[in-house]
C-alpha cells in the first residue's frame, strides 16, 4: 500500500520535472519552429553509451541552451563529464558528455547546480533521466547461465537503485525497470560479461539515450497546472 | 569510485601485452612489479602424469582443462581451470559435482587472473629490523634466518605446559590441509602448542557447539538435506552473498515447490537473503538466545517435539561453574528441568527483549513451522561471532534434537564454514592450540600418546597442555600493560610464523597488534602471495604458490574432501609451504643439535623424524608427490580408525570423484561412492553400524558415537546421545548505552573475500568494489542528517573510521544499527580498528558482531580511490606504501 503511494508520488513528481525541462525549453530563446524539423540538424553524437550530463534538457534543445562554459565538467568529482571535439559534429562541439564506459555518473548532483543556463535543471537523482540500460540478453553471463553456469549479480549489486531500477529474478537474471531507471550507467561500466571467454570482451548492458518521443508524451495541461 | 574500470582495463590489457612479450612495463607508480611475465610462447602448464591419466583432465573445445576446487569461500565448489596456449584462461564449474552442479559466483569464475599477477611474490624478502627496507635473499639463508630466529625466541622464552613460550604459529583456513597438518605437526615436534588459526575467529564456536550437543565436530548432513527440506531456517547468515551457490539451491527448491517450502530467515539486518525470505524475524542483535529459547518453550509445551526421538536418543545437560569441572560435559538433568528452565521464556518475554519486529504469534508460528516440518537450519558468523556462540550454536541444535528434526532426508543443523577449508584443514587436521590431528584433543593422554606413535616420535613430545588462543596469542606479542592485566601470567611471544593469511587486518580491536608487531622484538615470517596489511609487519617475507600451483586437499563445509593438483607453474622462486617445512625442518635440526640445553637437542631428533618420511619426495617432485606423501599419512594414518576418517580417500579416489569424499570414508569402496552422507545413522554411515554392534545396542537406529558422549565416567542415560544444553540467555559484551548509542555489526560483500587481497586485484571484482562502505538505517540517516555517499565518521571505544555511507530502503540494518563490510585494507576504512576483541569463553572466538558505537556525519560525498597495500622500490631495497605514507601507519 505505501509502496503505491510512493509510487503515485514519485510519477507526479516526475511530470513536474519534465515539465520543468519542457518548459525551459519553451520558454527558451530557441527557435521553435526548427526543433520541430529535427533533419535540419546535424546528426546529434549522443547515443548508446554516450549520453549527456544529468538533467540536461532534450537534446534537440540542448546545443542552443548551452554556452560551452565548461562549469559541469568541471565540479564533477568523478571526472566524468567530457566536451564533444568539434570533430564529433560542429554545432555540437563543446557540450558536455557522459561515456559510461569510461566513467559513469555517480549521481552526486553536482553539476546541475552549477549549469548557468538551464541546460542541466536540478532534480532529485532518482529523477534523473539520462538514458535507459538496456540488458543484451545473449551475452549476460547470468541469462546464459545454463551455458556459462555462472551467477553473476554485479549490476545489480552497484547500481544506486538496486531493487527498484534493476532487479534480479529467481536465478539472479536481471532485469531492468525502464520506468525507474537513471541511465547513470554504473551498471554498464560494471558488468563483467566481457570477461567470459566466449564473450569477445563484450558487455551485456548498453544505456540507451532516451528518444525526445517519450518526453513529448507528458501533455502541456499538466505543465501548465504545475 | 576512484578507480576507472576502463583504465583498468587498459592497464590489465597493456599488462598481458606486456607480459606476453616479456617487457618489464612500468605502469604502476606506486608499486613495483615483481612479477615475472611469462613470454609469448612459454607454456605456464605443470600437470602431473598421475592427473593426466585421471578423469581430472580433459581436452574440450581447443582448451586443456584440469580439475579442482574453488579457492573461495566454505561451499567448495568443484572448478575446471581452462588453459589455451598453454596459459590459464577460464574457469568453469563442473557439472557432474553434487555440490555446485556446474555453478559459480564471479570470484570462482575470475581467480585465474591472479597466477601471474604483477603484484606476486616472488623472492624471499628480508629485513634485520622492520625500519630497514627489504632485500631479497635466497631460500637457505632465509631457512637459516629463520631457524636462529627461532631458536633465539625459544632461549628468550621458557617451557612450560604447553610448550616453549617463546614462539607460534598462527594458520588460516585458506591454506591446504596437507600443508596445516605439516606445519602442526612441526610445531608440535619442535615443542610447543602455541598453534593457532584464523578458524578461530570463524568457526571455533561452531566447533564448541557440535562438540557439546555431538561430542563431535561438524555436522550430520549436508546440502543434499536442503532439497528434500520443507523449511530453511536461516540465522545469522547472508546466504546470498557468503555462500551464494547454496542461496540458489534453497531458490531453486522453493520455486520447485510453491506454498511448499519456507524459507525463515533471522537476521537483525534485512540482507539479500531476505529476498527470498517467507518470514524475516528481525531482532536486535545479541538476543538471540531468548529468541532460541522461546522457540523451544512453544515446542515444548505445545507439545510438538518428537517424544519417541527425545526419549530415545537425547539426553539433556547443562554446565553450572563450581559444580562441573569439565564445561564440555557439565552435568546430566531431568527433561522436567528442562521445561522448568523454558518456563521464562515464553513468547512474549522473548519478543519483548528481541524487540525489533518480534512478536508472539511470529514465534509461536515460527516454533510450529520448524516442529511439524523437514526444517534444515543454516547459519555463520552471525552466531559464531559471538560471546556466547557456543551456547547459541547449541539452541539451534536443541531445536533439531527436540523435533527430532536430525538424522533424517531434509532435516539437519548445518554450520557453513567462511573459509574453504577451515573444516578440512583447520578442524580435522589439528591447526587449534587445543586440538590435534584426527579430531584428537590436546588435553588427551591418550591422544597424544596414539598421535607419537604414528610419528615415530618418543612419548612426551607433544606438551600436555593447550597452547594460546588466538586473541591471547596476539597479545602475548602486544604485550602491552592492559594485555598482561586481562591474561595473568601472559608469557611473551618472540617468534611468530604466519601462513596464507592476515591477521593484523583481520583481527578485531586490531590497533594495539599492529603496534606490537611494529616493534623488533618479535621476529615475524609471513607464507604470502601478495603484499598485505601483515606483510608490513614482516622481517622475512616467503613467497609462495597460489592455489593451482601447488597440490593439496581443501574440506568444505559439510565433511567434503577434495582435491585441487597442482596445473600452472608459480612464479619466480616460489616454493610450496610443504617443501619450505620439509627443508627448514632439516635446517633446523641441524641447529638444535649444537644447542647446549639438552632440552632443545633432544629436539633435533622429533624435529627431523617430523619430516623424515617427506624428504625423499620433496627432493623428487616438491609439487605433487610430496602433498601425496603428506596426505598419505595423514589420511592412512593419522585419521584412520578416528570418526573423521578420511582412509579411503587416497589421491586416486580424489581425482576421480567429480565432487570428492564425504568422511567417515574408512575404505576405498566407501570413499568410491562419495563417502557417508548421513552421520550417526545406523545402516548409512558405516561408523555407526559398526558402533551399535560392537556395544550391543539393539534396536537403535541412530545413535551418537561421539568420543565425548562415549564417556565410560558418563551416567548411562546420556551415554550415545545427543544432547540438549540449557542455556540462558545473556546478552553481548558492549551492549549500545547513551554515549555510544548504535550497534556497529561487520560482513563480507558478495565479490570480495576476506581482507580483500586477492579479490582486490581482480580489476573486474575491485572496480565495482573498490572501497567498503557503511549501511546506515534510513531513519537514523535521517535523523543525523547524512546522505548517500556522505562519508560518516564511526567511533567506538577502541578506534574510528571515515567511510561512506549506503542508505538504502530495501536492505539495510535496522534502526540503531549500522553494518561496516571488512574488506578494505584503507587504514581509515579497516573497521577493525573498531571492533571488539571480548570472545567466547568456551570457543574464545572474538564478538566481531557487536560492539557499541557512535556515527556522525564527517563531510559531504566525494571519490574515493582504492587502496591496496604494494611493495614499492626504495633506497636499498623494498618497502610497502603503506609504511611510506604517515597516514596508514
Ligand atoms: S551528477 Fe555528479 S557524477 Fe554525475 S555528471 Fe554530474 S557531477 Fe558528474
Ligand atoms: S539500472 Fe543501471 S543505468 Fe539504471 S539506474 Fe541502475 S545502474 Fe544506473
Ligand atoms: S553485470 Fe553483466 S553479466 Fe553480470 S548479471 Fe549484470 S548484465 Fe549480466
Ligand atoms: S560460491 Fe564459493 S566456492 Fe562457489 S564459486 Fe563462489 S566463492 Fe567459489
Amino acid at each position: 500500500m505505501e509502496k503505491k503511494r510512493a509510487t503515485e508520488e514519485r510519477r507526479k513528481f516526475l511530470k513536474v520535472t519534465l515539465g520543468a525541462f519542457l518548459s525551459g525549453a519553451l520558454t527558451s530563446s530557441c527557435d521553435l519552429s526548427r526543433l520541430k524539423n529535427p533533419k535540419t540538424m546535424v546528426k546529434s553524437p549522443i547515443g548508446p553509451n554516450i549520453l549527456r550530463p544529468p538533467g540536461a534538457v532534450p537534446e534537440e534543445h540542448f546545443a542552443q541552451k548551452c554556452i560551452r562554459c565548461g562549469r559541469c565538467g568541471e565540479v564533477c568529482p568523478y571526472h566524468c563529464i567530457k566536451y564533444f571535439d568539434v570533430k564529433d559534429g560542429g554545432v555540437f562541439s563543446g557540450t558536455p558528455y557522459v561515456n559510461v564506459m569510461e566513467k559513469p555518473c555517480y549521481l552526486c548532483m553536482k553539476c546541475v547546480y552549477v549549469c548557468p543556463t538551464g541546460s542541466l535543471v536540478p532534480c532529485a537523482k532518482e529523477d534523473v533521466r539520462m538514458g535507459v540500460a538496456v540488458i543484451n540478453r545473449q551475452i549476460c553471463v547470468t541469462w546464459q547461465q545454463d551455458k556459462t553456469g555462472l551467477m553473476c549479480k554485479t549490476c545489480f549489486s552497484v547500481c544506486p537503485f538496486s531493487g527498484v531500477a534493476i532487479k534480479i529474478d529467481h536465478d539472479f537474471r536481471p532485469y531492468i525497470v525502464e520506468e525507474y531507471c537513471t541511465g547513470c550507467g554504473i551498471c554498464a561500466y560494471s558488468c563483467i560479461a566481457d570477461t567470459w571467454y566466449e564473450n569477445n570482451g563484450k558487455k551485456a548492458i548498453t544505456i540507451m539515450p532516451i528518444k525526445w518521443k517519450k518526453i513529448k508524451e507528458i501533455k502541456l495541461e499538466d505543465i501548465k497546472k504545475s | 569510485m576512484g578507480i576507472g574500470r576502463r583504465d583498468f582495463l587498459k592497464k590489465s590489457a597493456a599488462l598481458t601485452a606486456a607480459s606476453l612479450v616479456g617487457i618489464n612495463l612500468n605502469i604502476k607508480k606506486d608499486g613495483v612489479t615483481l612479477g615475472e611475465s611469462a613470454s609469448a610462447g612459454e607454456n605456464l602448464m605443470r600437470i602431473p602424469e598421475e592427473v593426466k591419466n585421471s578423469p581430472a583432465y580433459k581436452q574440450e573445445g581447443g582448451y586443456t582443462w584440469v580439475r579442482g576446487v574453488c579457492r573461495f569461500c566454505g561451499t567448495g565448489c568443484k572448478v575446471w581451470l581452462g588453459f589455451k596456449d598453454g596459459k590459464p584462461a577460464v574457469i568453469r564449474g563442473e557439472r557432474n559435482s553434487a555440490i555446485n552442479f556446474g555453478f559459480l559466483c564471479m570470484k570462482g569464475m575470475l581467480f585465474y587472473k591472479l597466477f601471474r599477477h604483477p603484484d606476486r611474490l616472488t623472492q624471499p624478502l628480508y629485513r634485520k629490523s622492520k625500519k630497514e627496507p627489504f632485500r631479497p635473499i635466497s631460500w637457505e639463508k632465509a631457512y637459516e634466518i629463520i631457524a636462529d630466529e627461532m631458536i633465539k625466541a625459544i632461549k628468550k622464552g621458557e617451557w612450560t605446559p604447553y610448550g616453549w613460550s617463546g614462539i607460534a604459529y598462527y594458520g588460516s583456513g585458506q591454506a591446504l590441509t596437507e600443508e596445516t597438518y605439516l606445519f602442526q605437526k612441526l610445531f608440535r615436534c619442535i615443542g610447543t602448542n602455541n598453534v593457532e588459526g584464523n578458524p578461530r575467529l570463524c568457526m571455533a564456536s561452531a566447533v564448541g557447539g557440535y562438540l557439546t550437543s555431538f561430542g563431535t565436530d561438524e555436522p550430520a548432513g549436508g546440502y543434499a538435506d536442503f532439497d528434500k527440506a520443507q523449511t530453511i531456517f536461516i540465522i545469522g547468515s547472508n546466504t546470498a552473498e557468503c555462500h551464494p551457490i547454496l542461496y540458489r539451491r534453497i531458490m531453486h527448491n522453493k520455486l520447485k515447490n510453491p506454498g511448499g517450502y519456507m524459507v525463515i530467515n533471522v537476521d537483525p539486518r534485512i540482507s539479500p537473503t531476505s529476498k527470498i525470505a517467507d518470514i524475516h524475524m528481525q531482532f536486535k542483535p545479541g538476543t538471540d538466545l531468548a529468541l532460541l529459547n522461546a522457540l523451544a518453550h512453544v515446542i515444548v509445551n505445545e507439545g510438538l517435539y518428537d517424544k519417541e526421538f527425545v526419549s530415545k536418543y537425547c539426553a539433556f545437560h547443562i554446565y553450572t561453574k563450581g559444580r562441573d569441572k569439565n564445561p564440555l560435559l557439565g552435568h546430566q538433568v531431568s527433561f522436567e528441568e528442562y521445561k522448568r528452565f523454558l518456563s521464562k521464556y515464553t513468547p512474549e518475554y522473548a519478543a519483548q527483549i528481541c524487540g525489533g519486529n518480534i512478536t508472539p504469534e511470529m514465534i509461536r508460528k515460527v516454533a510450529r513451522r520448524f516442529a511439524t516440518t523437514r526444517t534444515v537450519s543454516i547459519w555463520t558468523m552471525g552466531l559464531n561471532q559471538r560471546t556466547r556462540g557456543v551456547w547459541v550454536n547449541n539452541l539451534v541444535t536443541n531445536l533439531h534434537l527436540l523435533t527430532g528434526n536430525i538424522c533424517k532426508d531434509g532435516a539437519d543443523a548445518l554450520s557453513l564454514t567462511g573459509q574453504p577449508n577451515a573444516c578440512g584443514g583447520v578442524r580435522e587436521g589439528g591447526g587449534l592450540c587445543h586440538i590435534l590431528p584426527g579430531h584428537r584433543i590436546v588435553k588427551s593422554k591418550e591422544d597424544r600418546e596414539s598421535l607419537e606413535k604414528i610419528w615415530g616420535v618418543p612419548k612426551g613430545t607433544i606438551p600436555p597442555k593447550p597452547g594460546y588462543h588466538t586473541v591471547k596469542m596476539f597479545s602475548a606479542i602486544s604485550y602491552t600493560e592492559q594485555d598482561r592485566k586481562r591474561f595473568p601470567g601472559l608469557k611473551p611471544i618472540h617468534f611468530i610464523w604466519i601462513e596464507e593469511t592476515s591477521p593484523l587486518q583481520s583481527l578485531p580491536n586490531v590497533r594495539r597488534f599492529r603496534e606490537g608487531f611494529a616493534r623488533d622484538d618479535v621476529f615475524v615470517v609471513v607464507n604470502e602471495i601478495f603484499p598485505t596489511r601483515t606483510t608490513e609487519f614482516a622481517n622475512l617475507i616467503l613467497p609462495t604458490p597460489f592455489h593451482f600451483e601447488k597440490t593439496g586437499v581443501y574440506g568444505c563445509t559439510e565433511r567434503r574432501s577434495q582435491l585441487t593438483p597442482v596445473a600452472v607453474k608459480a612464479p619466480g622462486s616460489c616454493r610450496p609451504e610443504l617443501q619450505i617445512i620439509v627443508e627448514f625442518a632439516q635446517v633446523l635440526a641441524k641447529k638444535l643439535k649444537r644447542e647446549r640445553d639438552p632440552r632443545l637437542r633432544a629436539r633435533a631428533h622429533t624435529v627431523y623424524q617430523c619430516v623424515a618420511p617427506f624428504i625423499e619426495a620433496a627432493k623428487k617432485d616438491p609439487w605433487w608427490e610430496l602433498a601425496k606423501a603428506v596426505w598419505t599419512e595423514y589420511a592412512q594414518h593419522v585419521t584412520k580408525g578416528r570418526d573423521s576418517t578420511l582412509a579411503g580417500a587416497t589421491y586416486e579416489v580424489l581425482l576421480e570423484r567429480p565432487d570428492g569424499v564425504q568422511w567417515p570414508a574408512p575404505t576405498v569402496e566407501i570413499a568410491r561412492k562419495g563417502g557417508t552422507l548421513r552421520r550417526f545413522v545406523v545402516g548409512k554411515d558405516p561408523l555407526a553400524t559398526e558402533f551399535v554392534k560392537k556395544h550391543h545396542l539393539e534396536g537403535w537406529e541412530v545413535v551418537d558415537y561421539g568420543h565425548l558422549h562415549c564417556l565410560p565416567t558418563l551416567p548411562p542415560e546420556s551415554r550415545y546421545r545427543f544432547w540438549i544444553w540449557l542455556r540462558p540467555y545473556k546478552g553481548p559484551a558492549e551492549p549500545p548505552d547513551a554515549e555510544y548509542p548504535f550497534v556497529l555489526s561487520t560482513g563480507r560483500v558478495i565479490d570480495m573475500w576476506h581482507t580483500a587481497s586477492m579479490t582486490g586485484r581482480i580489476l573486474e571484482l575491485a572496480s565495482d568494489y573498490p572501497y567498503a562502505w557503511v549501511e546506515i538505517n534510513p531513519k537514523d540517516a535521517q535523523r543525523l542528517g547524512i546522505q548517500p555517499g556522505d562519508l560518516v565518521l564511526i567511533e567506538t571505544r577502541r578506534g574510528k573510521n571515515i567511510i561512506p555511507a549506503r542508505i538504502s530502503t530495501d536492505e539495510g540494518p535496522m534502526e540503531g544499527m549500522v553494518f561496516v563490510y571488512w574488506y578494505d585494507q584503507e587504514k581509515h576504512r579497516m573497521i577493525n580498528f573498531c571492533t571488539l576483541d571480548a570472545f567466547d569463553p568456551g570457543s574464545k572466538q572474538p564478538e566481531f558482531k557487536i560492539c557499541a558505537c557512535r556515527i556522525k556525519k564527517y563531510a559531504p560525498a566525494q571519490p574515493l580511490k582504492q587502496y591496496l597495500v604494494k611493495l614499492v622500490k626504495v633506497k636499498g631495497g623494498y618497502l610497502h606504501n603503506a609504511e611510506l605514507d604517515p597516514n596508514e601507519r
